[in-house]
């Protein structure tokens, strides 16, 4: 139903008159907009352009090219599709489908008949060890199979209702008997914390057991969410991972007395009751002591070093005091006290610190070529404008250690004389933007963001803003034309955002996780950061970690560590027993590297010497059943559709490119396309302006490079790993039962209904959804 | 000021100078497509890509600025193949013909779309003149010719072909029309040529060499002038007094006629090689044997003839029409003709032959059913017009008028200025390299009464945007949406006249394509070969 045009105006009246109506305003005023109405209605846009500044071209330019905004109106739920990198190795795609017809929806449709769910595909819901995965509003679903989808839209609309439960600690008492840390990430919160966190509380409440509830931040573990820790003093600290509201009370009562006689016996006798149950053995919790060698937790933690990442699971997001005694703004203080602007980018320059958005330009040097510019005023930028499917560190970050990056930025505003601070997040990053606003209001009432820093004469502001959906905005003349309200897209470098960049003014952009890696230098000096490290590449790196490993999740590593050691101990291993087969690394501006480069010790250097590139830290593991056509054309079509359009080059040719693919994928593909594919790729790397367009043709040529035999199997006619959907043909084998399942769950009406005889599959009508052989009870579906 | 070199030449320019401005001031010229002087959006297309040495980087041009010690390289082999693969990518992503369908299906590549257009406005002597670009003789055309033009009119699955021959006769029938401009210029070469055979290809180079200011001898051993069209086409389908009547058109130019020649091509060749400054042989296929005798090349076994450029073996002696090979059309002998003529001329002015090179053209093909609606906006909406009078009478000059108007103008507005088209040709791209698996549905919006834009042979340079932009025009321009989807249009889904109060001209003017173009602009009336 579309809002009356008088509601329209009077709430675009005050959205214009909070916002203002500078340009600079655009995005927030469209971004208001939407909220107020899920979509941009027209009458809105034109009464924007009526009573600002704001041109019909300028609004119609932006609105159109941020993928955030709506120009119609959306479904009353939205289901989000997560398209990263792991849930495509996972099948995601055919998820995506299976929704689709299950909803009705016809090619282009986004939202159904009736108005009740509009469809989207997200880049990365930051959910990877729980793929495939789809959110639904605010519910997350994972392991999702195309065959569950219809329970999955009863399951929630039957649960829609359901209000959640606000979370409070029970521990202002005085007799606390301990602490529980529960992770709070929006990993942990996906797959299950807030149900978890319900849970704790009533139980709690229930047996008026007095321990500290302490939400965390992101522990990094994400293939064990949601994890539990439980600190007793005197004790070893127990995590249990996995863990189900149901199995909560249980725990508990396993570490906490109940308070009172009755209570006691009640819960011992729900106790035994489950023990009856259960066998006492829970079945889909673990338990693991830290300390503990040889236990899959050690294992993942071990190999790792926090340095970005430190105190992971210990301090609470938000908690300025906590921050403060364990270490937060003690190099803040130490570089307004006792060093010069100077002094301090010489720490950061002898620390060898490179930017971690994915290039590795030097840092300090950067700062130094900002310090250097006479401008009166200039601006830090921190890029969160994280968009890469599969990678989701800077969120992780910005969500679970809010002080500690804006200690980074205020050190580097001090550092490079620069006053004010923008901190630019990805919209689809809620939870980020509310821990860093929340943050930062804590900041200024302290005192350490203002006229006044700690009660120095440096003066440092802070803003945030957020993005609109356009991965090109990680690229740092594009993000500052996004800030400033225009189209995203990159322009010509020289000049150096660092001599002109925001406003026209010296700016320098550094990536979160640098950010956030600067208080640790300066509190424990350079030589302590580079003495980690390879020749060229110092200290650590945070990774996402992903696809076939046992254990995935968020890492932060030492640079120079070899593949073998971060997929054979961090990662457990491949997982099912299957061959390691390749890792892709840097996302879509990155590579796959092969198994013969095992033992590559990873730094910025030797990733990009084989085609890959640091990036910004996907690292997503690959089996003997992944396809690396399909996996160069996941990648390409991302860059793809994420490309500005601003270059021949990546406008048209990275789509050229994925048509070439598209047609060896399914098989069509000439010898010859190969050579088209290469030259275009080679062609497209140089004769792109931005890194987006220029990196984007890696996967193919990485992929070209090591597995050309992969391609030319396909323009064979056969893709060697079973995953190009238009090259598998499914068919029944004589171990079929005769149950009919098949026949009546197949969306294609492939499968004819012959109760007790052997079934069969009509390829010409078979659309390769995989339903019929993940249903089957006897495995009689096989694939070619 | 930096220092820097450019082609090995060494240049010092003020600091924020662009590559393309330093290289400029050397006379060095770096091809571009979406720049323009005074406009910002610029870089995208690519196409002034060039190369510093030191860095091994490469870059546009157009924007980027000089830095010292930079050592650009503007034309190596690697950059020539980066432009060629950035134009096919575009051409890849272009939909519109350079020429109509007619046109390039025409023998003499007449520019037919345009004449209909002057025929439609009743400006039958401009449209003739048009038509003497390329055909000598339009009124015996007018009756002989099989029109494969005709058969290429997209308007014929619709409601019947554009009756295009008879419209070509139009432009000539009237016969103050046809002697008036005749384009003899007043000051002559002072050479003398002998055309042998007075068929289709003698009268269409003696027309085109009297027209270049030569003196025309015409030899025939027949009676009277016409070769084949005299003499092997009948009097119902050509009559008499059409061929005779067109004939005189040449004898007013000033051509003189030998007939009842009894002469030798060996004589004239020989004995009169004093007398002409060069021959053109154009006696039709029954003097083959003679023309073997008389070009017959030193082994005396090969019979040579560069059927491209015209040459014999014998210098000065040219040679066209079914003596090369046996001509089915006169159009094709006519056009051969004109072919010989130019390189007569050349010789004349002691220059090598050339063939004429094509121009690159873009085409799409047939139209999808829903792009006929699109092309009908551009022509009146009714049935064929037959001649009242009967076909042998042809048109009467306001049946023409309404005739032409059916024409859909298929053809670009921007032949001849469209910078994809000329940087195409020169690089020699290959329009299908990249062609992608569905071609664009081709969209013209009319709306505006001063131009007209079709939105599939954008390049998404964003000069038009910024224009109106500058131009403070209240709605304007903009880009919608982004990536490989991003086009230039109307914001708010209004019409191009709503967005373009003011700039309307200077946008069309602007665009590097025929994409913006004004609806009455005709281009240069002779195609300039690059």
């Amino acid at each position: 139903m579309k809002p009356e045009k008088e509601h329209i105006l009077k709430i675009v009246d005050q959205i214009i008159s909070r916002r203002g109506g500078a340009a600079e305003a655009a995005i927030p005023i469209l971004q208001d907009i939407q909220v107020a109405f899920n979509y941009l209605p027209q009458e809105a846009l034109e009464h924007v352009c009526k009573i600002t500044g704001i041109t019909p071209s300028v609004i119609t330019g932006i609105s159109t090219f941020y993928s955030q905004f709506r120009h119609q109106p959306a479904g009353e739920h939205i289901i989000r599709v997560c398209t990263g990198t792991a849930c495509h190795v996972k099948g995601s795609g055919l998820v995506f489908d299976a929704f689709k017809r299950e909803l009705g929806l016809e090619d282009q449709q986004e939202t159904d008949e009736n108005g009740q769910f509009t469809m989207e595909k997200v880049a990365c819901l930051g959910c990877c060890t729980l793929a495939p995965v789809v959110k639904i509003d605010q519910t997350t679903y994972g392991h999702v199979q195309p065959e569950k989808v219809g329970e999955i839209i009863k399951d929630f609309l039957s649960r829609k209702d359901k209000g959640e439960l606000p979370f409070t600690g029970n521990g202002h008492d005085s007799d606390i008997q301990g602490e529980i840390r529960i992770g709070l990430g929006s990993c942990c919160v996906a797959s299950g914390s807030l149900e978890v966190k319900s849970e704790i509380e009533r139980t709690l409440a229930d047996t008026r057991i007095n321990v500290n509830v302490k939400q965390v931040g992101c522990v990094g573990i994400c293939n064990q969410v949601p994890i539990l820790e439980i600190v007793k003093p005197g004790e070893e600290p127990a995590f249990y991972a996995r863990i189900k509201p149901e199995e909560v009370k249980e725990v508990l009562l396993k570490h906490f007395k109940p308070v009172g006689f009755l209570n006691r016996l009640r819960n011992s006798f729900f106790n035994k009751f489950e023990t009856v149950l259960d066998d006492g053995a829970p079945r889909s919790f673990r338990r693991y002591l830290s300390e503990q060698r040889d236990t899959p937790l050690s294992g993942f933690l071990g190999p790792q070093m926090a340095i970005a990442t430190e105190n992971r699971g210990i301090v609470k997001p938000c908690d300025i005091e906590e921050y403060k005694t364990s270490g937060g703004f003690l190099a803040l203080e130490k570089c307004l006290k006792s060093l010069s602007p100077q002094e301090v980018i010489e720490e950061i320059k002898r620390s060898g610190l490179r930017g971690r958005g994915g290039a590795g330009f030097p840092t300090g040097i950067k700062w130094q070529l900002v310090h250097d510019q006479s401008s009166e005023s200039k601006y830090i930028i921190c890029n969160g404008d994280e968009g890469d499917p599969g990678a989701f560190m800077d969120r992780m970050l910005l969500e679970s250690y809010p002080f500690r990056v804006i200690e980074g930025m205020l050190i580097a505003g001090y550092a490079t004389r620069a006053s004010h601070g923008i901190f630019y997040i990805r919209a689809e990053y809620p939870l980020a933007v509310e821990r860093i606003r929340e943050a930062m209001s804590l900041c200024k009432e302290k005192g350490i963001i203002g006229d006044s820093v700690l009660g120095s004469e440096f003066t440092f502001d802070l803003k945030i803003f957020e993005g609109a959906g356009a991965f090109v905005c990680g690229e740092e003349t594009a993000l500052i034309a996004s800030i400033e309200g225009e189209r995203g897209i990159p322009g010509m470098r020289p000049p150096y955002p660092a001599v002109n960049g925001l406003w026209g003014k010296p700016t320098l952009v550094n990536n979160t996780e640098t950010f956030s890696l600067i208080s640790w230098i300066i509190r424990n000096g350079a030589d302590a950061f580079n003495s980690t490290g390879t020749e060229g590449s110092k200290g650590t790196k945070v990774f996402a970690l992903a696809g076939k490993v046992n254990r995935g999740g968020l890492i932060e590593v030492p640079m120079g560590i070899t593949l073998r050691k971060i997929v054979e101990e961090i990662g457990g291993g491949i997982a099912g027993n299957r061959k390691f087969k390749a890792v892709q690394i840097g996302g879509p501006s990155g590579g796959c590297i092969p198994a013969s480069l095992y033992d590559l010790p990873i730094d910025y250097e030797t990733l990009t010497s084989v085609g890959a590139m640091m990036g910004s830290g996907g690292l997503i593991v690959l089996d003997e059943t992944d396809c690396m056509v399909d996996i160069a054309h996941y990648f390409l079509s991302f860059t793809q559709d994420q490309s500005c359009g601003k270059c021949t080059f990546c406008r048209i040719g990275t789509r050229r490119m994925l048509e070439l693919l598209e047609k060896i994928r399914s098989g069509k593909g000439k010898p010859e396309d190969l050579d088209l594919l290469e030259s275009l790729a080679k062609s497209t790397q140089v004769g792109s302006l931005c890194g987006l367009g220029k990196t984007a043709p890696n996967p193919v040529l990485s992929t070209l490079k090591y597995f050309r035999h992969e391609y030319e199997a396909h323009i064979n006619g056969i893709c060697p790993s079973g995953r190009c959907t238009p090259l598998l043909l499914y068919r029944v084998t004589d171990d079929c039962i005769g149950c009919t399942k098949c026949a009546q769950r197949c969306p294609a009406d492939a499968i004819a209904y012959v109760p007790y005889e052997v079934h069969q599959i009509d390829t010409e009508k078979c659309i390769k959804c995989d339903i019929c052989r993940q249903i089957c009870p006897v495995d009689a579906i096989k694939v070619n | 000021m930096i220092k820097l070199k450019i082609d090995h030449k060494e240049i010092e320019v003020p600091e924020g100078t662009t590559i393309l401005v330093a290289a400029s001031m050397l006379g060095i010229e770096i091809p571009t497509l979406c720049h323009m002087q005074g406009v910002s959006v610029h870089p995208s297309c690519m196409v002034c890509t060039v190369k510093d040495i030191v860095s091994g980087k490469l870059f546009p041009s157009c924007a980027m600025p000089v830095l010292p010690n930079m050592d650009i390289i503007t034309d190596s082999e690697d950059l020539i193949s980066i432009r060629k693969e950035a134009l096919e990518l575009l051409l890849s992503d272009h939909a519109g013909d350079c020429e109509a369908p007619c046109r390039l299906s025409c023998p003499a590549f007449m520019d037919i779309p345009r004449m209909n257009r002057l025929i439609a406005e009743g400006n039958f002597e401009k449209a003739l003149e048009v038509v003497r670009q390329e055909i000598a003789l339009p009124l015996i055309l007018g009756y002989v010719c099989p029109a494969p033009c005709e058969k290429a009119c997209r308007r014929k699955p619709i409601d019947g072909t554009v009756s295009i021959c008879l419209l070509k006769r139009s432009t000539a029938t009237n016969p103050d029309i046809r002697s008036r401009k005749l384009d003899i210029p007043i000051q002559k070469s002072g050479k003398r040529i002998g055309i042998i055979g007075t068929g289709p290809a003698g009268l269409s180079a003696a027309f085109y060499l009297l027209r270049m200011g030569h003196e025309c001898v015409l030899f025939d051993q027949q009676e009277e002038a016409g070769g084949a069209l005299r003499y092997s086409i009948k009097e119902d389908i050509l009559p008499r007094e059409v061929l005779d009547a067109e004939i005189e058109v040449l004898r007013m130019m000033g051509a003189s006629f030998v007939l009842n020649s009894k002469q030798t091509l060996r004589e004239l060749g020989k004995a009169n090689g004093s007398r002409f400054d060069a021959l053109v042989l154009a006696t039709g296929s029954q003097e083959q044997h003679t023309v073997d005798e008389l070009i017959k090349s030193a082994d005396g076994t090969t019979r040579t003839l560069n059927r491209k450029t015209y040459e014999t073996r014998i210098e000065g002696v040219f040679a066209c029409g079914s003596i090369l090979r046996d001509q089915r059309m006169a159009v094709r002998a006519g056009a051969q003709g004109k072919a010989a003529a130019l390189n007569v001329d050349r010789f004349l002015r002691g220059m090598p032959a050339t063939q004429e090179d094509s121009l690159f053209n873009s085409s799409i093909g047939e139209l999808k059913e829903e792009e006929y609606v699109e092309y009908l906006k551009e022509s009146k909406v009714n049935n064929p017009v037959n001649p009242g009078k009967g076909f042998t009478a042809g048109y009467s000059p306001e049946e023409a008028m309404e005739e032409a108007r059916r024409c859909m103008h298929c053809d670009c507005r921007k032949p001849v200025t469209c910078k994809l088209r000329n940087l195409s040709h020169l690089y020699k791209a290959d329009k299908k390299r990249f062609a992608g698996p569905d071609r664009k549905h081709l969209l013209k919006s009319m709306q505006h009464e001063l131009i007209i834009y079709e939105q599939e042979k954008c390049i998404k340079c964003g000069i038009c945007i910024e224009i109106a932009s500058k131009a403070s025009e209240a709605l304007g321009l903009s880009f919608i949406g982004r990536g490989f989807d991003v086009k230039v249009s109307v914001p708010f889904n209004k019409t191009t006249l709503e967005a373009l109060k003011t700039s309307a001209i200077e946008c069309a003017n602007a665009c590097p394509t025929g994409a913006l173009a004004t609806k009455l602009s005709e281009e240069n009336d002779i195609l300039t070969v690059i």
